[in-house]
């Protein structure tokens, strides 16, 4: 088992701790580790670029917004987060299950190991990639935003009239 | 020159959006309004300059180039009609002028992300466009902040995250395999690929697609987001948006990329057939108005896929023009059931009868929609319908034929059943003043009613037009 | 003379219905012009296309389906008929509908008719024929619903039956396309052998449903009662017989090639047997006006399925005789039955009599075509009968057997009916009846008189209008006008005939009256009970077929529950065990269908990788 293979189970049980977690602070740092293994394998295959804008945005931008945004709220009383922990296991038995499944199966499906990418990353900037190449992708991801942005405006803007 | 379909809409919704004065927000409507019938005119004289004239600088801005054939100009005409539609019935719908100018920002982002779902050539950029036709979709549903809209949106988002998920998935494999993301090169690179990483990406890619397209046993998110969300969105959504998003997706990516391999066909003919069947027995236990027209809606995407399955250009014609249809009527019918909904404060159909006498042209209108969806001649439905039963028979799918016609059958009883619930019988208590809506919204049931009175009469010219041109798609 | 004539008159009628239908509701008297000048002239331009031969194609749809009318002397005959009926029927109706609310449509959904009928007609094309006759399941749906409180649901039921044959004639044609390569009815040849058969079976289904044959008949007497009365005595008595039975011939002759010892021949000649025996006992027993005559419509079709279904040269000619000669007298008796409905207010037996004096003219014109019907001589209806007689005899006694038991009840019923209605003693509230006005008048007397014209004259119709439809094959060069030549059958006939009339006085001598004349039969041990289910609607195939629906539907919604059940009780019975509040029911559900949706996916990736790879 080389090292890959390795961090891909962690980051899996640190990606399940995520969903079972009994409070949203704790969700939220399963949600930075796994994003910060991530990184690495990123960075093991080769993109350091990815791997530079996932630590930085996906591990450290989003985990500081969700904390602050935590904290803002009202945190669970201890009789709560009891009442919260009794059934997890039981309302998410099935993830883990699905996992294991998957894995059975994937590992029946004689894949190859050595199988060489068609496309070198090595040769191209990402920059040329990104603003020469696929203008149109960069352009949907303006829509997208401004898609973002409605939504907020339109979903969360009258929340702090309610009670 | 096809950019500016993309470009011309975001550019007016960033002027739109200027702080500059009230009267922006009075002229976004006109601005849709011209946006979409320019869509739709261009699509229909699409042998007019439009489409093959150069305009250097916006044509450099895009390197990546378009697919612009007859599926696209039918997908043209579809988005255009149905944002059309949905467009004039929120301004009835809506009374707030600040409502309905959030609103019509976004169906103008969902327009956008459908002309670009219909018009790209890259599955990167085909993934782009899903997902702002999918967010402009979540908020859309979501709109009046209640409980069944937020409801309705969080399904159809956990359910399109897990549709996200496997395309990229797919998408990682075919740039394994292929090293590229153009249609061309991934089709081309499939043959000589590993075939179980081939297959894999296949396969996960039409689970993908089957989600949003709402195929059985992937459409859970389905009934209750078109149920929930408010009227115009329904029409948008049950229209066009998950048949472009799924179907139309599904027809282009199998014929450019895929290929229409035999496994292939066989699973789109199983889970189209399914998705007849199953949406048609749903349909018949409803009682609730909506939530009966978003089951028909999925027994009518299955005859869309079942005829896609059989892979030749007959049952592809078949397809989009059902698709096509289907737009239509289902519109019309949404139209109609809002407009109920919002006379009667209800969709219970229960509580509802006789309303023929108090909405005279609702009633006839939907007695035309569901006559068309049942596939009773002349009109379209029956024309769509027939081609895909030619083509299943010419396949040699004759359990798949059969089974078509006989749900077809199912399809009159469940509308039948509606029909007379609705408009026929006597007149239910409390429903004496009831009234005919505003003229803008009779204006849409009555011009969609006569687009598919129309379309079955001058079927000869759409097919020859518009539907045969079709099986250039299937010449690689 | 150009082949494009022929789009004219389908295209006529078409064009009058929609002037109709743009026509305000005030414009008194226009309607009724409109639509009168349409069916002279269409009937003009049949007439002229009489006895020649056109064939007019354009591409239409591509695929093989094109545009293609033929005109030959069988399609030119039955056009020339429906222009006729047409004309005639709305002679009658200007004076019967005349201020009638639904006027203006019922004048716009006949016209179209004509129009769709026509079109059929001429169709070369089975793709085309089946645009048209679609078509006239709307019509019909419209012209059925204009009537009084029922109608609507009678015109549903007449909706589904006919719509649900209309399917296996779609069938039947996708077969037969296949199997022939071509949708051209004239290049078409398909032997009766495996998929053919069913293929033939499929679109003889849909042929004689619309005639109304037996089982697909029950319809046709609740719409006696329901819709218009213009309606039956134009659609189930004359037109629908002509396009069913013009329809049947040319598959059995043309498209198939039928020979006698084919086993669908015996299927055909047991429908056409059932048909005439069950309808006719059934319209022995009714005591309305309309409904009886509703139920003979039905029988007589029997006579023509009959003759059809023999293959013999005798057999045929006599079935396409009946077919005119039944398109005659029973769309004339419909419209004595209307002439008495507007007089008197009622068609119920019970309520008339007696007023055969006071409408001489109607009666006289009952008179003939009641003979006619049942077939006495030397009326047009003996002789296709004797006709068909002959070709069933030549096929099996048991097909003869019931042919003649038809004959006799017909007979009775009709003695029976003219008693009841018109003779016996004149009750008080018919003191105000007065024969109808001319227009309603004109067109029963020229059908009268064409009923005598073709039975004296009968060599006319049978040597210019039947024998020319049919190809010289067939016919091995026979002619078979004058009077029959088998005089033992004559004799039969007559014997029968005279035993009905014998039976109908013994009825009359033992009640009383002319209503109660054929109580025996219907009061008879064991019949009764027949008859007491019968009329509650339980043999009633359409009612059998709801019961078998609702059963079915019965058991989807336990299924459908059950699905219910394993999405809200199961399924969130596996995600939080088996205490649950019915909140988290609701809100728990969407798991459900990511793991629906998991589940699908891995099938077809399992399926994919074992097909694929």
């Amino acid at each position: 088992m080389n090292l890959n293979i390795f961090l891909l189970v962690i980051m899996t049980l640190a990606a399940l701790w995520t969903v079972m977690a009994r409070s949203l602070l704790k969700a939220t740092m399963g949600l930075a580790i796994t994003s910060a293994i991530l990184t690495i394998l990123i960075f093991r295959m080769a993109s350091p670029l990815a791997a530079v804008f996932e630590l930085s945005v996906c591990t450290g931008l989003i985990t500081v917004v969700f904390v602050s945004t935590i904290s803002m709220t009202k945190p669970l009383t201890h009789k709560e987060i009891i009442e919260a922990s009794k059934d997890r296991l039981k309302r998410f038995w099935y993830l883990p299950v699905i996992m294991i499944l998957a894995a059975i199966g994937l590992c029946f499906l004689k894949i190859p190991g050595d199988i060489k990418p068609a496309l070198s990353t090595g040769t191209m900037d990402v920059r040329n990639v990104l603003w020469n190449l696929r203008q149109l992708d960069m352009f949907g991801q303006v829509i997208i935003i401004i898609a973002g942005a409605l939504g907020v405006a339109i979903l969360f803007k009258e929340r702090k009239d309610e009670p | 020159m096809p950019s500016l379909i993309i470009l011309v809409p975001l550019l007016g919704l960033i002027i739109l959006n200027m702080p500059i004065g009230n009267f922006m927000r009075r002229g976004a409507f006109w601005f849709a309004i011209a946006l979409f019938s320019a869509q739709v005119l261009l699509a229909v004289f699409h042998h007019s300059l439009a489409w093959t004239g150069k305009l250097p600088p916006v044509d450099a801005l895009f390197k990546v180039g378009f697919t612009i054939d007859h599926l696209t100009f039918i997908m043209f005409i579809c988005i255009g009609l149905v944002s059309f539609s949905s467009l004039l019935v929120a301004r009835h719908a809506m009374g707030d002028e600040g409502e309905l100018f959030k609103f019509i920002n976004l169906l103008i982002i969902a327009s956008v992300g459908m002309s670009g779902i219909v018009m790209v050539k890259d599955i990167f950029s085909l993934y782009i466009f899903l997902e702002i036709t999918s967010i402009a979709s979540f908020i859309l549903i979501a709109f009046r902040k209640d409980v069944y809209g937020l409801e309705g949106a969080f399904k159809y988002l956990v359910l399109s995250a897990v549709a996200t998920i496997l395309m990229l998935t797919s998408i990682a494999l075919f740039i394994l395999v292929s090293g590229d993301t153009s249609f061309s090169t991934i089709g081309a690179s499939l043959q000589s690929g590993n075939r179980v990483i081939v297959m894999l990406a296949i396969g996960i890619f039409i689970c993908g697609l089957f989600i949003k397209g709402g195929v059985v046993p992937f459409h859970g998110w389905l009934p209750d987001a078109y149920m929930s969300a408010p009227a115009p969105v329904s029409i948008l959504l049950a229209g066009i948006i998950t048949k472009a998003a799924g179907i139309y997706t599904l027809i282009r990516i199998t014929s450019a990329v895929f290929g229409f391999i035999e496994p292939v066909k066989a699973i789109l003919m199983l889970a189209g057939t399914v998705s007849i069947l199953f949406g048609a027995f749903a349909a018949l236990g409803q009682n609730d108005f909506k939530r009966m027209l978003a089951y028909s809606s999925i027994s009518q995407i299955g005859y869309i896929v079942l005829g896609a399955g059989t892979g030749t250009a007959l049952g592809i014609a078949g397809a989009v023009f059902h698709l096509f249809n289907h737009s239509v009527f289902k519109s019309l019918l949404f139209v109609n059931a809002s407009a109920v909904e919002k006379e009667l404060k209800t969709n219970d159909m229960n509580r509802m009868g006789g309303l023929s006498y108090r909405m005279p042209i609702t009633s006839a209108t939907s007695m035309v929609g569901f006559l068309s969806t049942c596939g009773i001649p002349p009109l379209s439905g029956f024309w769509s319908k027939l081609l895909i039963l030619i083509a299943l028979w010419q396949t040699g799918h004759f359990a798949y034929a059969t089974i078509a016609v006989l749900a077809s059958v199912l399809t009159l009883a469940y509308f039948l059943m509606m029909q007379r619930k609705v408009f026929f019988g006597k007149l239910a208590l409390g429903l004496e003043n009831v009234k005919e809506r505003g003229a803008g919204i009779m204006f849409v049931s009555i011009a969609l009613a006569f687009i598919t009175i129309g379309a079955g009469i001058f079927f000869p010219v759409i097919y020859n037009n518009f539907l045969l041109p079709i099986k250039e798609i299937l010449v690689k | 003379m150009s082949d494009n004539i022929l789009i004219l008159p389908i295209l006529i009628p078409l064009a009058a219905g929609l002037a109709i239908l743009a026509t305000p509701k005030k414009w008194r008297g226009v309607k009724e012009a409109i639509a009168l000048l349409a069916t002279l002239a269409s009937l003009g331009i049949t007439l002229l296309l009489f006895g020649k031969s056109l064939f007019y194609s354009i591409p239409w749809a591509g695929f093989g389906i094109s545009f293609s009318l033929r005109l030959y002397p069988f399609s030119a005959f039955i056009i020339a008929a429906t222009a006729i009926f047409g004309f005639l029927t709305v002679l009658y109706s200007s004076s019967f509908l005349f201020k009638k609310d639904y006027a203006k449509l019922f004048y716009a959904y006949l016209l179209v008719s004509l129009s769709f009928i026509t079109g059929a007609t001429l169709s070369d094309n089975l793709i085309l024929l089946l645009f048209f006759w679609e078509g006239l399941l709307v019509t019909l749906f419209g012209m059925i619903a204009l009537g009084n409180k029922g109608a609507f649901k009678t015109a549903t039921k007449a909706f589904i039956i006919v719509g649900l044959c209309d399917v296996c004639l779609m069938v039947g044609i996708a077969i037969a396309g296949h199997m022939s390569g071509t949708f051209e009815m004239s290049k078409m040849n398909i032997p009766i052998m495996g998929v053919g058969g069913i293929a033939f079976l499929l679109m003889m289904i849909g042929a004689i449903a619309k005639g109304g044959s037996m089982p697909f008949h029950s319809w046709i007497p609740d719409a006696a009662i329901d819709a218009p009365l213009p309606f039956m005595a134009i659609f189930p008595a004359a037109l629908e017989k002509l396009l069913s039975i013009y329809f049947l011939a040319r598959i059995s002759l043309d498209i198939f090639k039928m020979a006698p010892e084919s086993w669908l021949s015996y299927t055909l000649m047991t429908i056409g047997a059932i048909t005439i025996v069950f309808a006719v006992m059934m319209a022995l027993v009714q005591k309305d006006f309309k409904r009886l005559l509703s139920y003979h419509a039905i029988s007589q079709l029997g006579y023509m399925i009959l003759g059809i279904g023999t293959l013999v040269p005798a057999g045929i000619v006599g079935g396409l005789f009946h077919m005119v000669n039944n398109a005659m007298y029973k769309s004339c008796l419909f419209m004595t039955g209307g002439a008495v409905e507007k007089e008197a207010g009622t068609t119920d037996l019970a309520k008339l009599g007696g007023i055969g004096t006071r409408m001489p003219v109607t009666f006289a014109c009952f008179i003939i075509t009641a003979l006619a019907i049942s077939g006495v001589p030397p009326f047009n209806g003996f002789f296709s009968k004797e006709l068909v007689y002959d070709g069933a005899l030549e096929r099996g006694f048991i097909f003869y057997l019931a042919a003649v038991v038809g004959s006799f009840f017909t007979a009775a019923s009709f003695l029976k009916l003219g008693h009841a209605a018109f003779m016996g003693k004149l009750q008080e509230r018919n003191r105000g009846v007065r024969e109808v006005a001319w227009p309603m008048l004109i067109p029963m007397i020229v059908i009268a008189l064409g009923c005598i014209l073709f039975g004296i004259f009968n060599a006319f119709p049978l040597n210019h209008l039947i024998q020319p439809s049919i190809s010289e094959t067939r016919l091995h060069g026979e002619s078979f006008a004058g009077f029959p030549t088998n005089m033992t059958l004559v004799i039969v006939t007559v014997v029968v005939l005279v035993g009905a009339l014998l039976n109908h006085l013994y009825g009359v001598k033992k009640t009383g009256n002319g209503l109660g004349a054929v109580d025996h039969i219907h009061y008879a041990p064991g019949l009764s009970w027949i008859y007491k289910k019968a009329e509650k609607g339980y043999l009633d195939p359409y009612n059998l077929w709801w019961g078998i629906i609702n059963v079915f539907s019965a058991v989807m919604s336990w299924i459908d529950k059950a699905i219910d059940w394993l999405y809200n009780d199961f399924a969130t019975g596996v995600a939080n065990g088996l205490a649950i509040t019915l909140k988290k029911l609701h809100t728990g559900s969407y798991k459900i269908y990511i793991l629906w949706s998991i589940a699908a996916a891995i099938a077809i990736l399992v399926f994919l990788l074992k097909a694929g790879a």
